[in-house]
């Protein structure tokens, strides 16, 4: 009997399909028929039931291809030629409504159909497999399987597929088939003018990604100058709170320092209140004819008001600064624990030698902090990038300038992209700067948790 | 015992088969929150006065503001009929929202102000019901501290205020509000032949307009803010400010005796006197196109419009009607806001042709200014502020 070599790791990408070849060559008139049949060959060897399940998936399969996937497949390349019609009806005396083609849903099923049919050809490759099994099993003379047994490993050697089934069907139908979608909108002119039912969209290949980048200045300027002050805040917000915090930290846990549960719990009450409660009152506080401005007139400290939130610069500072105030207590609560696990023989030999505070802070807290604490600087900076709360509750990314799209000066990409699907509709732009927010954070993620000291020095890590 | 249990599953079908025959009629309506009382008792009547059929109407709360940007997240789950502010007309047109009024049209064309129907009509093709004519506004003020002759300049009234140490309230970041001097400068705003935004707010006038933002801004008497801020501060710091008929009554209860509301002022424009225009916006109801029973919205969406219910607005909450015969009513004849609302019209421009991308340059030119950001001059601003709108 020849024997089945299956190919090696390095070739696996071709490995399935060489199998299949093999398979039909050395299958006989049962199992090759399974290529076109699925289950032929199972119910040959006597595997009805689940011969005849390879077969209803079949069949069901091709149902679902004639009967509903087919009239969005086939407008997949235009999506949709003809939108929505209206007829003028004497008897009713109104325009009646004939749905026409919806670019929306031909995109969306045309994406799940596309899926299924993908996990329709791993079912055939298992139809076929099986079914070369039984032929070889016929062969070698041994009792073929019954269901029952072949269902009884799935509790067994099995169990795997059994647990991971549902989840992993879970996480095509909810994240990976809204992603593609949402990523196929970036190529077609899904906008305001575009709306289905009414109107429909179509493809317009990378239109929207060269108007971000250069061929529509407006358009590009905006994009460039928030992309700019996302980075330049990412970077702020994530460091002022990570240094604040572990300062914070430090002052709390220092020895001699009385009460430190009262004063830890008196930061982390802060949290107890929903931090867009705090940030909706803070913009009330802050507005140009607020309490906090009419306070400080009133004791005669100012002449006129401070625009927190109306002016350019100020409106970036204070964006900060309330940041700082609702993300302490987090990383404070974070290092205390890092803290507290620092070991004191490193302080007490660092004193006897006579290191100032200062140096003992630089050489031995932050470096221990920083092996630790990267990828959750990590996570915090990208948070930061994708910050919508803060920015959205304080400023509503104003103060809104002229040379902006639909944008203001504390805008950052995330903001600018809700403004951009929910006010505007323009979908299709929004969806081209989501990609890029998603190659900024991704890169920037990779690229420094591979350098960080928690990845390359991880057998170091006390 | 098998044949009970079948007896009884036939008698159950038939009993469901037979609700199923007399037709219910299941409508959605969208109203702003204020509106959710009054719609019922509305729909009530409604209900009342068609027995012939079985009506299940449901509520929702979208206010007129958001009923477009609701409407388009999904067509098939907004209201069948469903209110809206008329800038919206021509975004919902695209995207094929709206049924042509068909039934009735001529009765309602003739009910209602030539304005209000132009609001709601598209080419000769009536869309929507006009609900009110009074999305507009106007000026109100202190009688005790501006007089009539000093009302009728901008410049006398801010001269006004700052002798009584007060001040004057407009929310210039505000494309509804700034419009005004732009288009009483004589600026146009349009739609070219493809349906995109004009609009010549750059030109000479408008820099002209521009300019005199920037004197009012820089004013010492100026003072800007959302409602909250005028109807909070009017009688104590603010003796005079503009906005709409929705303040009304709060600011007559603070104003008192010294009430008093007129049609806008002129301003100083390269010069001369010029005055200020405003947006006519009207209130419409809308018959969505994926309604299921087109027929019985458009009834409803007719009677919650008509004259008896514009009446009735009128009187639950001091809505202005657009209606010709409430107009007449003599109750709202005697409302100052509405009278005042009335003056200011023969300078207002349908709101029309503006459309979303309008908003946030007028409003970013209108910060510009309030910040006292002079490091562009308003040539530039304005600029850019059209490049923005007509993008």
């Amino acid at each position: 009997m020849p024997k089945f070599i299956p190919a090696g790791r390095d070739r696996q990408s071709f490995a399935g399909i060489r199998e299949i070849v093999n398979i039909f060559k050395q299958g006989d008139f049962a199992t090759r028929s399974s290529f076109l049949i699925m289950g032929f060959g199972c119910i040959k060897r006597k595997q009805y039931i689940k011969g005849l399940l390879y077969f209803l998936m079949q069949v069901a399969f091709i149902a679902y291809m004639l009967g509903f996937a087919n009239q969005y497949l086939s407008k997949i390349s235009t999506l949709g030629t003809e939108a929505m019609r209206r007829e003028w009806s004497e008897a009713r005396q109104i325009y009646v409504r004939t749905p026409g083609d919806n670019s929306m849903l031909i995109l969306l099923f045309s994406v799940m159909s596309i899926l299924l049919i993908i996990a329709f050809v791993f079912i055939w490759r298992a139809n076929i497999r099986s079914c070369y099994k039984a032929q070889q099993y016929e062969k070698l003379g041994k009792l073929q399987p019954t269901f029952k047994a072949e269902i009884k490993t799935l509790l067994n050697e099995r169990f795997h597929i059994t647990m991971l089934t549902v989840p992993s069907l879970m996480i095509v139908a909810f994240t990976i088939l809204p992603i593609i979608f949402m990523i196929l909108i970036a190529f077609t002119n899904f906008d305001a003018n575009h709306q289905p039912p009414g109107k429909l969209f179509t493809w317009v290949g990378f239109k929207n990604f060269t108007d971000v980048f250069w061929s529509d200045p407006l358009i590009s300027n905006t994009f460039g100058k928030i992309l700019g002050w996302t980075l330049i805040w990412a970077v702020f917000a994530t460091f002022t709170n990570y240094f604040f915090g572990m300062i914070l930290a430090i002052m709390i846990n220092k020895k001699g320092v009385r009460l430190k549960k009262m004063w830890r719990t008196i930061f982390v009450i802060t949290i107890a209140v929903p931090q867009f409660v705090s940030l909706m009152l803070m913009s009330q506080i802050l507005h140009d004819q607020g309490p906090l401005n009419m306070l400080l007139q009133k004791w005669g400290f100012i002449e006129s008001n401070i625009p927190f939130l109306t002016d350019i610069t100020y409106a970036r500072i204070t964006v900060i600064i309330v940041n700082i105030w609702v993300g302490i207590p987090y990383t404070m609560l974070i290092t205390s624990g890092i803290l507290m696990n620092i070991p004191a023989d490193l302080y007490e030999s660092a004193s006897i030698d006579g290191a100032s505070p200062a140096r003992m802070f630089f050489s031995i807290t932050l470096p221990y902090m920083l092996f630790v604490t990267t990828p959750y600087l990590i996570t915090s900076f990208v948070g930061n990038i994708n910050n919508f709360n803060v920015i959205y509750l304080l400023t509503k990314g104003g103060p809104l300038v002229t040379d902006y799209y639909q944008a203001g000066k504390t805008d950052l990409l995330v903001t600018w992209l809700y403004k951009l699907t929910v006010d505007k509709q323009n979908y299709s732009l929004a969806s081209t700067i989501g990609i890029f927010v998603f190659v900024i954070c991704a890169s920037l993620s990779l690229v420094v948790y591979n350098m960080s000291g928690s990845v390359k020095r991880e057998e170091e890590f006390q | 015992m098998k044949k009970l249990l079948s007896l009884m599953l036939v008698l159950g079908m038939l009993l469901s088969a037979g609700s199923a025959l007399a037709e219910t009629v299941t409508l959605k309506v969208w109203g702003s929150q204020d509106d959710q009382v009054m719609l019922q008792e509305m729909v009530e009547a409604f209900k009342a006065a068609n027995p012939d059929k079985e009506y299940d109407v449901s509520f929702g709360v979208v206010g007129e503001g958001d009923a477009k940007t609701k409407y388009l997240e999904d067509p098939e789950e907004a209201a069948d009929v469903f209110a809206f502010a008329n800038d919206q007309l021509y975004d919902l047109l695209n995207a094929d929202a709206l049924y042509e009024v068909t039934i009735n049209n001529d009765a309602i064309v003739e009910a209602n102000v030539p304005s209000a129907i132009e609001a709601a009509s598209s080419g000769d093709h009536l869309y929507a019901y006009p609900i009110t004519a009074d999305n507009g506004y106007f000026l109100y003020y202190d009688k005790s501290v501006i007089s009539e002759e000093q009302v009728k300049t901008l410049d006398g009234i801010l001269e006004a205020c700052s002798d009584a140490g007060k001040k004057m309230f407009m929310d210039v970041s505000n494309g509804w509000y700034i419009a005004s001097f732009f288009i009483g400068a004589g600026g146009e705003l349009g739609l070219d032949e493809n349906g995109k935004q004009t609009c010549d707010f750059n030109n000479e006038a408008g820099v002209a307009a521009g300019e005199a933002i920037k004197a009012f801004t820089a004013h010492e008497a100026f003072l800007t803010g959302d409602d909250s801020i005028l109807t909070g501060g009017i009688g104590t710091t603010i003796a005079a400010g503009v906005s709409g008929t929705w303040n009304a009554e709060a600011i007559k209860e603070k104003l008192g005796e010294n009430y008093a509301a007129t049609k806008l002022p002129t301003f100083t424009c390269a010069g001369e006197q010029v005055q200020m225009a405003s947006f006519a916006g009207f209130k419409l109801m809308g018959v969505n196109t994926m309604t299921e029973y087109p027929e019985e919205a458009m009834a409803l969406a007719d009677w919650l419009t008509n004259e008896e219910n514009q009446l009735k607005r009128f009187k639950m909450r001091s809505i202005g009607p657009s209606n010709i015969k409430v107009m007449e009513n003599e109750e709202v004849k005697a409302d100052i806001a509405l009278s005042a609302l009335a003056e200011q019209s023969k300078f207002a421009v349908s709101q029309k042709d503006v459309l979303g991308n309008y908003w946030a340059p007028a409003e970013a030119f209108g910060t510009t200014m309030e910040a006292k950001d002079y490091s562009k001059d308003i040539q530039t601003l304005l600029d850019e502020m059209v490049a923005g709108i007509t993008n």
